[in-house]
């Protein structure tokens, strides 16, 4: 990717700060002051990847080049893929490092990656051990799964007053139990442990 | 050349899932949108029952405790398709150790590889979040009963800890209703649990009423478990009725028993 940070000119953030520019890389964060902070900068829509059917969220994105993102979900699956309707929750962050402008409309995220934790909520599921069993009898959480991920996305440009943009994305994830299980068995390949989910982001504001 | 690369790069995007397949899209890993065959247990008590009907002489392998060890699970379809005198197979729960759906679906694509019938019965992580619905879609009933030639086998949830006093476990209801309703012909019994009596899971306050109802089924000949992860033999209620308990996958350890008009024969036997 070195190609890509070979500009020598700078840009100047929403607050004066500043940046060397790469050719390709047009991402620049406009902050928001004082309590507007809080607003979420996206709206994001995912499909799969073990929250759920389909999963709403919000986040806020940050860092010189918008290259962080926090986002909160909830997430449902119904009662087609349970016995009872099931609602999570999950915080994701997402660590996007490059992105490569073809044109004012069209940009490339070739990779991008990060890690989350989802909780599925549900009597069938403990954070903690109940305490009928003896301690440290199982010594895992069937409610909070980590996941892990790499995944790449496509930017459009809209330039609508509200509706900045819009990005598609795909990921792929596997969770730690899933990890663990391919470590100690050969048996277990890469297609029975790693998970594909896609989804959108609707930049808002700026 | 950009417009070339861009067009690339999206096309490449659209396509790589879908050359992988939808089972590698995942709504929750404890979900029961199950892939591949279910109610093993039936179908394959269908094959047992049939190809034993009218038999003396039945010989039969026990594994348990195979979660989490894939590889090892393997070896032992692998040891027991080398044999040609087993007829079919028990295993004696535990074939997941989260209670993730992935995990019976991947014990199962490895048990169905056998050349001979099996069933499974639940072990107390096979309960975990969803586990335990999962069983039921892929395997069946946690309680159920078949013949081998002469001999009945009476599989039983004896994992009370898991279920909280909530539901009754060992199901006593379904002891009575079995012997209420046992088939013709049947000379012998052998009752097999994942949990054994005076094990933690089990509900010991009831271990000797269960000794006494099991007892009352045709001559009962021996009782097999795991959740020990090793092989050890006890008469628990020193009434003769010996318990065999079958060690883990990991310790690659299985037991083999021969049962005819006579007398029965073990064997704890590595792989």
């Amino acid at each position: 990717m070195s190609l890509l940070c070979t500009g020598t000119s700078y840009l100047y953030g929403g607050n004066n700060d500043t940046i060397r520019t790469r050719r390709w890389d047009k991402r620049v964060h406009q902050r928001f002051e004082g309590w507007e902070r809080l607003k979420p900068t996206h709206i994001k829509m995912q499909y799969a990847g073990g929250m759920g059917v389909v999963s709403v969220g919000a986040g806020w994105d940050y860092g010189k080049r918008r290259q962080w993102e926090t986002d909160m979900f909830v997430g449902y699956l119904p009662a087609r893929y349970a016995k009872t309707f099931k609602l999570t929750f999950t915080l994701k962050q997402n660590y996007i490092p490059w992105s490569m402008s073809f044109n004012e409309r069209w940009a490339l995220e070739p990779f991008y990656c990060g890690l989350y934790f989802t909780t599925i909520a549900g009597e069938d599921f403990w954070g903690k051990e109940p305490g009928r069993y003896p301690n440290h009898y199982y010594n895992f959480s069937t409610k909070m799964r980590p996941y892990i991920f790499i995944g790449q996305r496509v930017n459009l440009n809209i330039g609508h007053k509200t509706v900045r943009n819009v990005t598609a994305f795909y990921e792929i994830s596997s969770c730690e139990l899933y990890i663990i299980s391919k470590i100690t068995n050969k048996y277990l390949t890469l297609k029975d442990i790693l998970r594909f989910s896609f989804g959108l982001k609707v930049q808002l504001f700026k | 050349m950009r417009d070339l690369t861009k067009h690339l790069f999206i096309t490449l995007l659209c396509t790589i899932p879908f050359v992988c397949g939808c089972d590698m899209i995942e709504y929750h890993p404890y979900d029961l949108d199950i892939e591949g065959e279910c109610d093993m247990n039936s179908r394959n008590i269908a094959r047992i029952e049939a190809s034993l009907a009218g038999r003396d002489e039945i010989s039969f392998i026990v594994i348990s405790d195979t979660q989490r060890w894939y590889d090892e699970t393997e070896d032992a379809v692998e040891y027991i398709n080398s044999r040609d005198d087993v007829d079919f197979v028990v295993h004696t729960g535990d074939l997941s150790d989260f209670g993730l759906k992935l995990e019976f679906e991947k014990q199962r694509d490895i048990l169905n590889t056998l050349n001979v019938p099996y069933v499974a019965l639940l072990g107390n992580h096979d309960c975990l979040a969803t586990g335990k619905d999962v069983y039921n879609r892929i395997f069946g009933p946690e309680n159920f009963a078949f013949t081998a030639g002469k001999v009945r086998f009476v599989c039983l949830n004896t994992n009370a800890l898991e279920f909280d006093y909530s539901e009754a476990v060992p199901d006593l209801a379904y002891l009575e209703n079995e012997l209420d309703n046992l088939p013709e012909g049947i000379e012998k019994t052998v009752v097999a649990m994942h949990a054994g009596p005076y094990s933690e899971q089990f509900n010991n306050n009831i271990a000797r009423v269960f000794q006494a109802y099991i007892k009352r089924f045709p001559d009962l000949q021996f009782c097999i478990y795991g959740h020990g992860h090793t092989t050890r033999i006890d008469d628990y209620f020193e009434d003769g009725i010996l318990y065999y308990q079958c060690t883990c996958a990991h310790k690659r350890g299985l037991l083999h028993f021969t049962i005819n008009s006579n007398e029965y024969t073990y064997e704890a036997i590595d792989y």
